[in-house]
């Protein structure tokens, strides 16, 4: 070990080697990473990059002790393969065989297999064993890379590599529907054991360069960074891999300049990086979301201006009439009507605001919210300075379902409590439409095309030309002249037993 | 599919049981779906609706009983059954378009090692197409609405070319006229002579939609025509207590046939 990084560049004079060895790990790591975030996995691999130290003491304990050599880095990562693997089988297992949850297992294992290794490293009769390059594993190191290390990392990143490309769509359809990938035949156990595997091995590549307790940022972090950028998988992975080479090649410079461990170097600005991506990322960053909800009109607001200039008599004071009726800042009543003439509900002219038909259409749809939720309310009692303000605040309760229902149980209402109209539902009682008799008001001419089996009684047959006339009985008798001037006299069951088709 | 047509059912489940726990999810179902017809689960929450589902898919491997398609053991018939999923089990921020999902369905076509064809494509934008979703193509599956993301699993199935069906709740959480529109996909498919088995929660619909129910709660409780299963007697003893809603279904089921 030396003492800084200049100090190592000063004996070695090259740190090709290291640099090599990074680019070759954090293209892995950030392949790799993808499909763990995908899985929400995160907590696995942390756990995984635990686990394995024991399988790195374990390895190398082995051959020191049968061999008497100092060992090489393949037995420590068999090793630390081994015990990954073992970690997964126990999670399974315990999941599998009582009503444990996954998180709380991989709890359990990793901690419970990790301690295993510090409690040996820790014992006297083999702590004479152990030398600094275990160490070197332990907390990463990467200007120590070995040129057995270097050939180690190539073939990780060769084998993960293959994996995702020749397996691509497996993981992704595993990863996004294993019931599909069942069903068609993929072995979903199977590629899920590949990525175990591969996994571990990126973890205990990932370990040489920032050891045990940072590994799992050089995975997760830029994974997490090209989610946040990307729509698709295949430039995720590519994003994943680059942002992970980037940062790598940034830490290790800011390492060398400032004299500071390369490993906490590569995950500081791995962050550093992610945290700029989460902030300026075009779709599903800081800025763009609050750029959204900046455009974004709250619909009560819209639909309180459309009403008030729908009451406004002379256009000249619209907005002294919707400052009036619209609570909320200027700012946010001006976003509002700059929202509005977008859509084509309000046009501008010659400085006075006025409804377009499309704006008119929506704003006597909400007044008859307004005024049949103004009618339910005195039904049920409501003190009568009350009425308006608390419709004021249901009519945004407004879409096509809710307001049928409410019509129909207060017996299609043409009057609200003030004595005020009731607009109609203008998108059904058009000609050609085929509507509940009980609907329609004085003035509407149309043909019968059904009528219920429980009307018999009434004279009324397929095919006659019916005018509606005038309510009675405090709107509770629908009045109907047939073509040979009969008068019918029906009630709101009655009313709703006939199908007329519109004529004008 | 000439080469499995030796039955005249697409689905044949016999003495099905499936258990999670210590309480079997299913108990002894034997249910037997002739093809070309549109099939509904009903029963209430947690009656194994989509065990079911997934026990003719092959994902869940049952205790006891088999299950065949067309004859044939589910183990030789992989693929031949297209599966689209309950809305809330699925990943809406994966990264993935509206046209990688309809592609997926071609995935069981090519093995392992070849890419998918320019003819994969084709299908899969011909099944994007039929389920007026092409001019979404580019879109993540997370900028959709609830009826086109259903849409969507749709082509999926589609694509696959599957003679069976299977859909879990396509109806949960779409308003009335999404519903209709995914309804109208679903006659289309039984029209091409397919069979579609589709899980619903929805008893006052139920009768309109589908050709035959099947009415589940761990064991088979009824299978035949909506008349027949929607007995308000047979409703009260799976639904237990929660009758007050069946009180108009003779009625609802009476107007469906009238097409009211």
């Amino acid at each position: 070990m030396f003492e800084s990084i200049q100090e190592f560049h000063a004996v070695n004079g090259v740190f090709i080697k290291s640099i090599i060895a990074g680019t070759f790990v954090a293209a892995a790591c950030g392949m790799m990473g993808c499909f763990i975030i995908l899985r929400k996995l995160s907590f696995l691999s942390d756990a995984l990059a635990h686990a394995m130290l024991t399988g790195v003491i374990a390895g190398y304990l082995l051959i020191k002790i049968l061999f008497g050599t100092e060992p090489e880095v393949p037995a420590m990562v068999i090793g630390a393969l081994l015990s990954g693997i073992f970690t997964v089988m126990m999670i399974s297992f315990v999941t599998r065989v009582s009503r444990i949850k996954q998180d709380t297992a991989i709890g359990i294992m990793y901690t419970g297999i990790f301690a295993v290794g510090g409690f040996v490293l820790s014992m006297k009769s083999f702590g004479r064993f152990i030398h600094k390059d275990l160490y070197h594993l332990i907390i990463g190191d990467v200007l120590a890379v070995s040129n057995s290390e270097l050939w180690m990392l190539a073939i990780i990143l060769i084998i993960v590599f293959a994996f995702v490309t020749l397996l691509f769509r497996h993981l992704q359809l595993t990863s996004f529907d294993p019931i599909m990938a069942a069903a068609i035949g993929v072995p979903v156990l199977a590629v899920e054991y590949g990525l175990t595997i591969c996994t571990s091995l990126v973890v205990v590549g990932g370990v040489t360069i920032v050891g045990v307790i940072l590994v799992v940022a050089l995975m997760i972090t830029p994974a997490a960074a090209a989610y946040l950028l990307f729509d698709r998988l295949k430039p995720m992975l590519f994003a994943s891999a680059a942002i992970g080479i980037v940062s790598f090649w940034l830490g290790y410079v800011v390492a060398f300049y400032a004299g500071v461990a390369p490993g906490s170097a590569v995950v500081v600005t791995l962050t550093c990086i992610f945290l700029i991506v989460l902030t300026v990322a075009p779709r599903y960053g800081l800025i763009a979301d609050w750029l959204r909800k900046k455009q974004m009109v709250p619909q009560p607001i819209v639909e309180d201006i459309l009403g008030s200039i729908l009451k406004t008599k002379d256009h000249r004071d619209w907005e002294a009439n919707v400052l009036k009726h619209v609570g909320g800042s200027r700012g946010r009543i001006t976003n509002a009507i700059r929202a509005l003439v977008r859509q084509d509900m309000l046009e501008l002219q010659d400085g006075q605001l006025a409804l377009t038909e499309k704006g008119r259409k929506e704003a006597i749809r909400l007044r008859r919210a307004h005024r049949l939720w103004e009618t339910y309310l005195e039904q049920t009692g409501t003190p009568a300075e009350k009425l308006h303000e608390t419709a004021h605040v249901l009519e945004h309760v407004n879409d096509r379902v809710a307001l049928d229902y409410l019509d129909d149980k207060l017996g299609h209402p043409i009057q609200d409590p003030h004595g005020s109209e009731i607009p109609e539902d203008e998108r059904v009682l058009k000609p050609g439409q085929q509507v509940l008799l009980s609907k329609l008001r004085a003035g509407h001419r149309g043909k019968v095309v059904e009528i219920g089996k429980n009307l018999q009684v009434i004279q009324l047959t397929r095919g006659t030309m019916v005018q509606v006339g005038p309510r009675q009985d405090n709107g509770q008798i629908w009045t109907v002249t047939t073509a040979d001037q009969q008068e019918l006299r029906l009630t709101h069951d009655q009313a709703d037993e006939v199908k007329v088709e519109i004529v004008e | 599919m000439a080469e499995a047509s030796n039955s005249s059912f697409a689905i044949e489940v016999e003495n099905l049981t499936v258990s999670y726990g210590p309480v079997p999810a299913l108990l002894d179902i034997s249910v037997q779906i002739p093809a070309g017809q549109l099939i509904g689960v009903i029963g209430p929450n947690g009656s194994g609706k989509s065990t079911l589902i997934k026990s003719i898919l092959g994902f869940v491997k049952p205790d006891y009983g088999t299950v065949k398609l067309f004859g044939e053991d589910l183990e030789h018939a992989k693929g031949h059954v297209a599966y689209v999923p309950q809305r809330g089990t699925v990943d809406w921020d994966f990264p993935i378009t509206v046209r990688e999902v309809a592609v997926m369905g071609r995935y069981g076509h090519q093995p392992w090692w070849r890419d998918l064809s320019r003819e994969d494509y084709r299908i899969a934008d011909q099944a994007l197409e039929m389920v007026r979703m092409s001019e979404f193509a580019k879109r993540q599956i997370g900028q959709l609405s609830g009826g086109q993301q259903q849409r969507v699993f749709m082509a999926r199935a589609l694509a696959q070319g599957s003679e069976v069906l299977l859909l879990d709740e396509p109806f949960a959480g779409v308003d009335a006229a999404t519903e209709q529109s995914i309804l109208d996909v679903l006659e289309d498919t039984k029209r091409q002579g397919r069979t579609l088995v589709v899980v619903h929660h929805d008893l006052t619909t139920a009768a309109q939609y589908f050709d035959q129910l099947i009415l589940l709660k761990q064991r088979m409780f009824a299978f035949g025509t909506p008349q027949q299963v929607l007995h308000p007697e047979l409703l009260s003893q799976v639904y237990e207590g929660k009758l007050q809603v069946f009180v108009d279904l003779p009625q609802v089921v009476e107007n469906s046939r009238n097409g009211v």
